[in-house]
């Protein structure tokens, strides 16, 4: 009975302790996460240009956001982008992991030319892909037109322009596949050599052994990717600012425009806080409608 | 037999397929910047690729030695506070116990699901009350206060290292903070530079912080430096263009082929997505 | 093998911590900015922030210079900003302004409401107030907003039709007759246009979105002034923005939708460059500003052109009173700037007859002043400036509209084109750009009218 207070007093003094070890983070997320977001919270309710104070306004923002057709249209480009983005992210990826997986001697040099991309800054990439994209002298017109394809104008057209960008962020898998390879090596050989026994073939190898054995990896995978690409920004703001006619306006360059360019921070708080609820009800759900499939080992 | 070659010839045609796609849009981007400029140049190669990165790093309307020296201190001063500060954190979250640790190490990873570009209207206004518009800090200041990915990835390795050494030290009359500087770094550097070089590839290629929070051409870093001489009224010749962006990769791939495994290493671990 | 891989490691250990040793050095380097370097001791320095580089650049230099050498107490550091209109006002929110910020003279009033940048009338203290009568009048408009006026010109200019000259003989069209109603512009295009038999565009004779830089122009052609101050009402949906915007339709029917649009994609970087498809002669007749002339100096020094003002609709045709835009490019000096006298000073000597009349010759641009020296046009390097000084002066010279949403109104404008080219019908288009302008000029009169009423 009497050990009972100074075990808590004791426990207490670990939590002191817990906390001051773990202050850097706690304060670093309360200033520069936490407070931000209770910010946004209470300027998406107030008409605020940033050079003036705010002034509240109650709902107005969100009303006004149901009527603005643009801000459905960012909404649906940025689903059509994240959707085909995340589905063709995924397949590509696997598939390479898979292919690099060959015994060669030239693997190590093809792993690294497949991660470069994710080293590259943003805009630099951007560059380099509008130069790749440029309708008479880039390299993609110039290869199909060598073979007597039609040369479309990439970025300049509405059908084009968000397909453009898709196969663009499809460069950038090197994450994804480093990390199905790490996970491609923890499927045992046994299971392989079962399956060859059963006369497997290698499509079916892959779709009944491997993909199941991978499926942490797989869902891990799509759920950063998800979340990446509900928030791309720079490719569609340097290569087509939006256009042509807005069919590359993404959520996070519409907020960015009202914040920024017509000075309507009260407007792009509104729109961010939806942004933050929409991406945490879409991982759930991702993650919920996963679990069917996603075979934990030893749980 | 017959069918197994064929299927491995495919495999290698398709991987020489993937690797010359996947190649192509750095390795052109070095072709162009070797073409030359402006008509009183004629001749593309190496020469007229240094010739243009000379151009760049003295265009008058720009500044990239500035930018240059501006992206290597706000990388260095990050990657310093970012390691130094996750590892505390991590010390904390693996090597000490206390009540709702584990639930609020589940807040941590919580946080990786805010989208960044979510807060950074508000943001704004908190280094505006923080006086920090104007400066450099907005790039690195944050850093010191440890990242959720960085947490995560160190805590993973320190709670690998055997409790044994903690008791030695602790019965030789170490604190907390002599088992931290004198055991768990010592034995993690591994971790810490895979933490440190992923910070850095980020801070590096960090466009949206500079691009919201810095106004003086002064400090712009690379990447928003090279989104402004792209921008500028009147057009930019396209080797210029991509001379710049050859300057601002160039030195993360040089530490990326000094590194490479780390990285690796890094990345299986927990996923760097840009 | 593996002392060879622990050597690797450690010469790879080396490498990497040299590199960080020379990052720390290249860190701590003291190297002062480029716009830092030369700046004499004891004066008083001005931070300019201007968005022109190159040769207009360096003529807006030249003014600085003179400005620093003409006395010794300022010094105006020149510092070239892309993206200057969202950075400049960044930095005033955030309480770190430059003192000087060359902006568009169609900021002005969103800079005027938001109290971004300072009244030059409120700044007479510190010396004479600027006499209004001094510019040209669609100037002076320019500059004012609600009576007061915001900001200093630095040059100022309207579009002209330039015509390749070789292409109208060899197309049998007189060279002397240039067009100047709409219809007269379409029917030298039409003869002035090649197609190859795959309908690829090889010569074009005029297309809206070469450049697609004023999508919001081509209305004033047909007398819309796109906004009625006194309503607060866009007008851009009325029937002169209809007829302008089913031209705009017209024109991209007859030269292929996709061939005109990929024509004109081909050359988004390429204008004032010797590639430029006026230069290049893939146009030949384009709509764009006095500075064109300038660069062909340079970029097409044999090429044989001569401008108009842009062709007005036939109905409102008048050519002793062409239509067209005026834009200005300005200077304000920002809320929070720590020198406004010493700013005032060096905007007292922008406005002076010499200086501005010395960068209007620079950029080929007309002068904004009212009165023009007898020597500028006889000495102006641009033979063509009386094209675009015709429209400057003007009766019927338009402003952009006065409104703090306009660069959302404008960013409309440019989706609305996109969708005319593609052939939607124009009326539809432009109600939406219409309705949605209305609700965000009205929210933002509401709001101002309840700031104003709240503020003591």
């Amino acid at each position: 009975m009497t050990s009972l207070p100074r075990q808590s007093s004791h426990s207490l003094r670990a939590v002191a302790l817990g906390l001051l070890w773990t202050s850097p983070w706690l304060i670093g997320a309360t200033v520069f996460l936490l407070v931000p977001i209770a910010l946004s919270v209470y300027y998406s309710l107030t008409d605020f240009s940033l050079l003036e104070s705010p002034v509240f306004i109650g709902l107005d923002n969100y009303r006004e956001l149901g009527r603005d057709a643009l801000y459905f249209k960012a909404v649906a480009n940025t689903l059509i982008f994240a959707v085909a983005s995340v589905v063709c992210s995924t397949l590509l990826s696997i598939i390479v992991a898979v292919l690099l997986e060959a015994p060669l001697r030239s693997a190590g040099l093809l792993r690294a030319i497949v991660f470069a991309p994710v080293l590259v800054p943003a805009v630099a990439a951007c560059m380099s892909w509008l130069w790749l994209y440029n309708n008479e002298q880039g390299l993609i017109n110039s290869m199909l037109r060598t073979v007597g394809l039609p040369a479309p104008d990439w970025l300049g057209s509405t059908s084009l322009a968000m397909p453009a960008l898709i196969i663009m962020s499809l460069w950038v898998i090197g994450s994804p596949v480093v990390i199905y390879s790490a996970a491609l090596k923890g499927v045992p050989a046994s299971l392989y050599e079962a399956a060859d026994l059963d006369g497997a073939t290698g499509p079916w190898r892959l779709w009944h052994v491997t993909l199941p054995m991978i499926s942490p990896a797989v869902l891990f995978n799509a759920v950063m990717s998800l979340i990446w690409s509900l928030q791309v920004f720079a490719p569609p703001l340097i290569m087509t600012k939006g256009g042509p006619d807005n069919s590359t306006l993404v959520y996070s360059v519409y907020v960015y425009l009202n914040a920024f360019f017509y000075s309507r921070m009260g407007y792009a708080c509104a729109m961010a806080w939806i942004q933050v609820v929409a991406t945490l009800v879409l991982t759930a759900g991702l993650m919920l409608a996963a679990r069917r499939f996603v075979y934990y080992r030893g749980t | 037999m017959h069918r197994r070659s064929t299927s491995r010839a495919g495999r290698l045609v398709l991987l020489g397929i993937i690797g010359v796609a996947f190649a192509i849009p750095l390795a052109w981007m070095v072709v162009v910047a070797a073409r030359p400029h402006d008509a009183a140049h004629t001749g593309a190669g190496i020469t007229a690729l240094l010739d243009n990165i000379r151009s760049v790093w003295e265009w008058p309307g720009a500044d990239f030695p500035i930018y240059f020296r501006n992206s290597t201190l706000v990388s260095l001063l990050a990657v310093a506070g970012m390691t130094l500060s996750s590892a505390v954190c991590a010390y904390g979250f693996s090597r000490l116990r206390w009540p709702g640790r584990d639930s609020l190490f589940m807040v941590v990873l919580a946080t990786l699901m805010i989208p960044p570009v979510v807060v950074m209207a508000p943001l704004y206004v908190v280094f505006k009350k923080l006086g920090w518009i104007g400066t450099l800090l907005p790039l690195w200041a944050p850093s010191c206060f440890a990242g959720a990915m960085s947490i995560f990835l160190l805590r993973q390795f320190f709670r690998t290292i055997p409790r044994e050494l903690d008791e030695a030290a602790r019965i030789d009359g170490c604190s907390h903070w002599g088992i931290f500087t004198r055991v768990i770094i010592p034995s993690s550097t591994p971790a810490i530079a895979t933490v440190a070089l992923l910070h850095f590839i980020a801070t590096w290629n960090d466009f949206l912080t500079p691009l919201l929070f810095i106004n003086h051409q002064d400090q712009y870093t690379l990447p928003l430096g090279l989104h402004m001489f792209n921008q500028q009224h009147g057009q930019t010749p396209w080797p210029l263009v991509m001379a710049a962006c050859c300057i601002t990769v160039a030195p993360v791939m040089l530490v990326y082929v000094l590194a490479r495994r780390w990285f690796t290493q890094g990345v299986a671990a927990t996923g760097l997505k840009e | 093998m593996s002392s060879t891989g622990d050597k690797l490691v450690t010469t790879r250990r080396a490498v990497l911590g040299a590199l960080t040793a020379g990052a720390l050095g290249a860190a701590l380097w003291p190297r002062a900015p480029r716009s830092r370097a030369d700046i004499p001791a004891g004066r008083t320095v001005l931070t300019y922030w201007e968005k022109w580089t190159g040769a207009e650049g360096e003529a807006i230099q030249r003014v600085v210079d003179r400005f620093n050498t003409s006395q010794d107490a300022i010094w105006v550091r020149r510092v070239p900003v892309a993206d200057i209109v969202p950075k400049a006002m960044v930095a005033i929110a955030g309480g770190d302004p430059p003192d000087l910020v060359g902006l568009y003279s169609f900021n002005i009033p969103a800079f005027a409401e938001s109290q971004a940048a300072l009244a030059l009338d409120d700044l007479a203290p510190f010396g004479d107030r600027i006499d209004p009568a001094i510019y040209a009048p669609a100037v002076d408009r320019l500059l004012h907003y609600q009576g007061r006026q915001w900001a200093a010109v630095t040059s100022c200019y309207a579009l002209g039709l330039y015509c390749n000259l070789a292409h109208f003989r060899a197309a049998g069209l007189d060279p002397a007759a240039l067009p100047r109603t709409i219809s007269q512009l379409d029917h030298a295009a039409e003869r002035l246009t090649r197609k190859a038999p795959t309908g690829q565009i090889e010569q074009t004779g005029f297309q809206q979105n070469l450049p697609q830089w004023w999508p919001y122009f081509w209305p004033v052609l047909f007398a819309s002034e796109l906004y009625d101050p006194g309503l607060d009402r866009p007008t851009i949906a009325d029937p002169p923005g209809v007829a302008a915007f089913s031209w705009i339709s017209d024109t991209a029917r007859r030269l292929g939708v996709a061939e005109s649009r990929s024509l004109a994609r081909t050359y988004d970087r390429s204008f004032h460059t010797s590639a430029d498809p006026f230069f290049s002669g893939r146009a030949s007749m384009i709509v764009q500003g006095p500075w064109l002339a300038s660069f062909a100096r340079s970029a097409a020094p044999s090429l044989d052109f001569a401008c108009v003002p842009a062709p007005m609709a036939d109905a409102v045709f008048d050519p002793s009173a062409p239509l067209g835009m005026v834009e200005a490019d300005v200077v304000v000096i920002p809320r929070g700037c720590r020198h406004p006298r010493e700013s005032m000073a060096f905007i007292r000597f922008l406005q002076r007859q010499d200086v501005l009349e010395e960068l209007a010759q620079a950029h080929g641009k007309s002068s904004p002043l009212a009165d023009v020296s007898p020597s500028f046009f006889a000495t102006h390097p641009n033979a063509q400036v009386r094209a675009f000084d015709a429209v400057i002066r003007s009766r019927r010279a338009v402003i952009l509209p006065q409104t703090r949403v306009w660069q959302q109104y404008a960013d409309m404008t440019s989706g609305a084109f996109d969708r005319a080219w593609s052939g939607e019908p124009a009326q539809a288009v432009l109600n939406e750009v219409q309705a949605r302008a209305q609700e965000l000029m009205s929210t933002a009169t509401a709001r101002r009218r309840a700031r104003e009423a709240a503020a003591p």
